[in-house]
């Protein structure tokens, strides 16, 4: 009998022991950089030669919107990432939570090619000290079908065109309220009082029944795109560039003065164990082979004179990357001091 | 049991210690995977998130602001309304459906409960994907309709709605409706309908007063999965429903995933739960459980 209470015990141990050991080793392997990233930032196609140069891998986890990156950056400890693609609007709350790491610009040999503006950037740059490496930027625009939408769409109001009822769709993220707050004409559509934020959900409400679905990915847009069931996205130049290569009759509009957009750095956790591969990762993506990379892969603008230099100065006056005279006219994301008004509102209207 | 146990009867005591420790190993990892993620998830739901920090002392504030905001009511009302829809659209399936089985599939029994399982043995995301090619506009529906000259145009109706919430759950829960409802069918004793018929009652008064209160337990049983399957469930309502239909999973989940609101997202998952355990509670004291 007592033969049978061990044995019992010892399956029960084993079973126990079992269930503890998977997640133990994932942590200790070589040199395995994690990143949380936008999707597109770690596409194979310059990714691989990364890999076989350094000879790390990189592990990457797309997020659909900055809070869900903050969110997923922040589990654990922050011990999960060892890089983030941070956006404006989270560049100070990564900070600020003391979640990212001060950057020794001296240990990035490409970062003197980095656009002068975009080096200690208000963004990414806190207590005088840079906290990211601006690597890309870009506009939100309209992205629509060519074949289903004519005449071509040059404002946002083709949203609310009764012709296109139930065939548009906007990103599930609460930054969209900025855009809406500069359909509405407000100045800065970062800064906006409760009677703004109610004017939003009006125009929001109005704009509801015209909507099919609020999208959470790329993948997904580009999907319900290539289904047939939108016709008009708010959204990523990404999503022009995936449709585009697709052979799908795309086509994108960027309402001038009423366009909201992000400036990207990429940020070093505080607890990182890959603090050497992270940096060589950021040296990678400022170099020509990484910018070049990124810029095609998303056709999103570059930061850096070497990402001028390897897609050729027509194709970096397309971008903006001569002048930055597009930067400037974005209304970039940034923080946003009473954020959980924000996040209210977006629940009301998606419930 | 071994000879000598069975031969003197007064080494009985040691069995219970042996019984105990057969249940260490289930009641170690029900501890680790169950009680303890329980536990957690009370202690965070009276914490609060305060400028994107979770602060770690004793309030009810999520409890009160779930109820409180008319937004979070409504999303739970819906998500209720819709399990309890979808658990009776399965129950009035299921109960012709397990009859017929057990009643008339003769040989082919045992088949026929094999394919009420067999979707089972397809992942949950691949059925809830098929529905969306099944409904899109340029789905199998729409075409069909297109090329029969029913539509002029492919519909919208079907796709990003609570219709096709409503349909793909009733779709993806019913073997779980329909086994327990089989089971309970099978043990239905067959003299007890044949006496129904000898004194004359017609057949629907032999479902009703026979049938009926012998399958009951089944049902609930059945119920019982569909409703808390539904109640917890994001995937279905992100995937395949519109821009309006989200149901509480898809609040936990955003609090969780997207806002870092964990305190809250707690406090919800403990309403839900609560929810789940008021209906299992009163199923349990209609003898489901007899029937799982």
């Amino acid at each position: 009998m007592w033969q049978r209470v061990t044995i019992a015990f010892l399956v029960g141990c084993l079973s126990v022991l079992a269930m503890g050991f998977p997640a133990a080793p994932a942590q200790a392997a070589g040199c395995t950089l994690t990143a949380i990233v936008w999707e597109g930032y770690t596409d194979p196609s310059f990714t691989q030669t990364f890999e076989e140069q350094t000879g790390c891998t990189v592990k990457a986890t797309y997020a659909g919107s900055s809070d869900e990156m903050f969110a997923k950056f922040r589990a654990g400890g922050g011990r999960n990432y060892d890089v983030i693609s941070a956006s404006g609007d989270i560049t100070e709350r990564l900070y600020k939570a003391g979640l990212v790491r001060p950057i020794d610009t001296a240990k990035l040999n490409n970062y003197s090619a980095v656009f002068s503006p975009f080096q200690n950037g208000p963004w990414n740059t806190f207590d005088g000290q840079p906290y990211g490496v601006t690597f890309a930027w870009g506009p939100n625009v309209l992205v629509y079908n060519a074949q289903a939408v004519s005449p071509a769409p040059t404002s946002w109001d083709v949203l609310f065109d009764s012709d296109y009822a139930g065939q548009i769709t906007l990103p599930d993220n609460p930054m969209t309220i900025a855009d809406v707050a500069l359909w509405l004409g407000k100045s800065d559509p970062y800064d906006l009082t409760s009677a703004d934020l109610a004017a939003v959900k009006a125009k929001l409400l109005e704009l509801r029944p015209n909507i099919r679905k609020f999208w959470a990915t790329a993948g997904e847009l580009a999907n319900l795109f290539q289904s047939g069931e939108v016709a008009i996205a708010h959204a990523w130049p990404l999503t022009y560039q995936q449709l585009a290569e697709a052979e799908f009759p795309v086509g994108s509009a960027s309402p001038a003065g009423k366009l909201t957009g992000w400036t990207d750095s990429w940020m070093i956790a505080q607890r990182s164990p890959n603090v050497e591969a992270a940096y060589q990762w950021i040296d990678y993506i400022l170099s020509g082979a990484g910018q070049k990379g990124v810029m095609e892969t998303t056709g999103y603008s570059g930061a850096t004179e070497l990402g001028v230099e390897a897609i050729g100065p027509e194709r970096a006056k397309e971008l903006f990357m001569d002048d930055l005279s597009l930067h400037a006219q974005i209304n970039m994301w940034q923080s946003v001091k009473n954020y959980d008004e924000w996040v209210q509102l977006w629940n009301e209207i998606r419930s | 049991m071994t000879p000598s146990s069975l031969s003197t009867p007064r080494r009985r005591p040691a069995t219970p210690l042996g019984l105990y420790a057969t249940l260490l190993p289930p009641l170690a990892w029900m501890t680790l995977i169950y009680f303890i993620p329980i536990a957690l998830l009370a202690i965070y739901s009276v914490w609060r998130l305060e400028s994107f920090e979770i602060v770690q002392e004793f309030t009810l504030q999520n409890f009160q602001a779930i109820a409180s905001s008319t937004a979070y009511r409504k999303v739970l009302l819906r998500t209720v309304a819709i399990a309890l829809g979808v658990t009776a659209v399965d129950a009035a399936i299921a109960l012709p459906l397990a009859y017929f089985i057990t009643r008339y599939g003769g040989r082919y029994r045992q088949l026929l409960t094999l394919l009420v399982i067999l979707p089972l043995w397809s992942s949950y995301l691949v059925r809830v994907f098929a529905w969306k090619i099944i409904l899109g506009y340029n789905g199998v529906i729409n075409s069909a309709l297109v090329s029969l000259g029913v539509l002029a145009e492919p519909s919208q109706a079907f796709l990003y709605n609570s219709f096709s919430v409503g349909l793909t759950f009733v779709h993806v829960w019913l073997p779980f409706m329909i086994l327990p409802v089989i089971t309970a069918f099978e043990r239905l004793p067959h003299n007890l309908l044949e006496a129904s018929a000898d004194l004359n009652a017609p057949p629907w008064t032999t479902f009703r007063r026979i049938m009926l209160p012998l399958v009951t337990p089944g049902v609930l049983a059945g119920s019982i999965n569909v409703f808390a399957l539904t109640m917890g469930d994001f995937i279905t309502p992100s995937l395949v429903g519109g821009p309006s239909d989200i149901m509480v999973g898809n609040v936990i989940a955003s609090q969780f995933g997207v806002s870092y609101n964990w305190p809250l997202g707690a406090a919800f998952a403990l309403v839900v739960m609560a929810i789940v355990f008021s209906g299992l509670a009163i199923v349990l004291r209609r003898g489901a459980l007899e029937s799982l």
